[in-house]
């Protein structure tokens, strides 16, 4: 599973990458954290608002800090 | 281009026009590019929107409202926004003194036409 973070590198954004390692460690998931900062690249899966969270290519949020619990549900829903 | 939220807790208004074949399509397209120019929202893919990708419809679910601008009455981004139940705000070209197919689409008719549009959007 990877897990992307898509944001230019804003301090929401780096919340949002540290909700997400926080929760990937609270399940037995494997899955990897990447960080995505180009713009075009982002503009290329559609966002808008950033930050937002992406699960295999997939955005799951836009514009939102998710919390912990809150990507822990995502997480758990796309395994 | 993609906006960033930190800094700001107001979520940005997304423009969608539908840019058919029509005179009226034309006029929904240029018509957003000029609300866009002014600053009420920013202009994304309504046909992106049609196809799915996930990246546009978290994006519409975030936004802090969608005005979808359709040309005719058929409202294509009207059935759009309904299929994925997401809120929107519905204006049609055609409700704007412009007949399909049959006026003609002048610089002066985009700007007038934006301008009611900036007064409607400020109504709602």
């Amino acid at each position: 599973m990877k897990i992307q973070i898509l944001g230019t590198g804003c301090p929401k954004c780096r919340q949002l990458e540290a909700n997400a390692r926080e929760a990937l460690r609270g399940t037995s998931l494997e899955a990897s954290v990447e960080k995505v900062t180009d713009l075009d690249e982002i503009m290329n899966l559609g966002v808008m608002m950033t930050p937002a969270l992406a699960i295999d290519g997939v955005v799951k949020s836009a514009g939102k800090v998710l919390n912990k619990d809150e990507i822990v549900r995502i997480l758990q829903a796309g395994k | 281009m993609a906006e960033c939220c930190c800094g700001s807790n107001v979520p940005v208004k997304l423009l969608y026009a539908f840019s058919g074949a029509a005179n009226t399509g034309y006029l929904a397209d240029n018509a957003a590019r000029r609300l866009a120019k002014l600053g009420i929202g920013k202009m994304t893919c309504l046909a992106a929107m049609g196809g799915g990708p996930s990246g546009f419809v978290e994006s519409a679910k975030a936004a802090g409202g969608n005005l979808v601008i359709d040309g005719c009455p058929v409202a294509c981004g009207e059935k759009i926004f309904e299929n994925f139940g997401i809120p929107f705000n519905h204006f049609v070209m055609t409700d704007y003194g412009v007949a399909k197919g049959k006026t003609e689409i002048t610089p002066e008719l985009i700007a007038k036409t934006a301008f009611a549009l900036t007064e409607k959007i400020a109504d709602e």
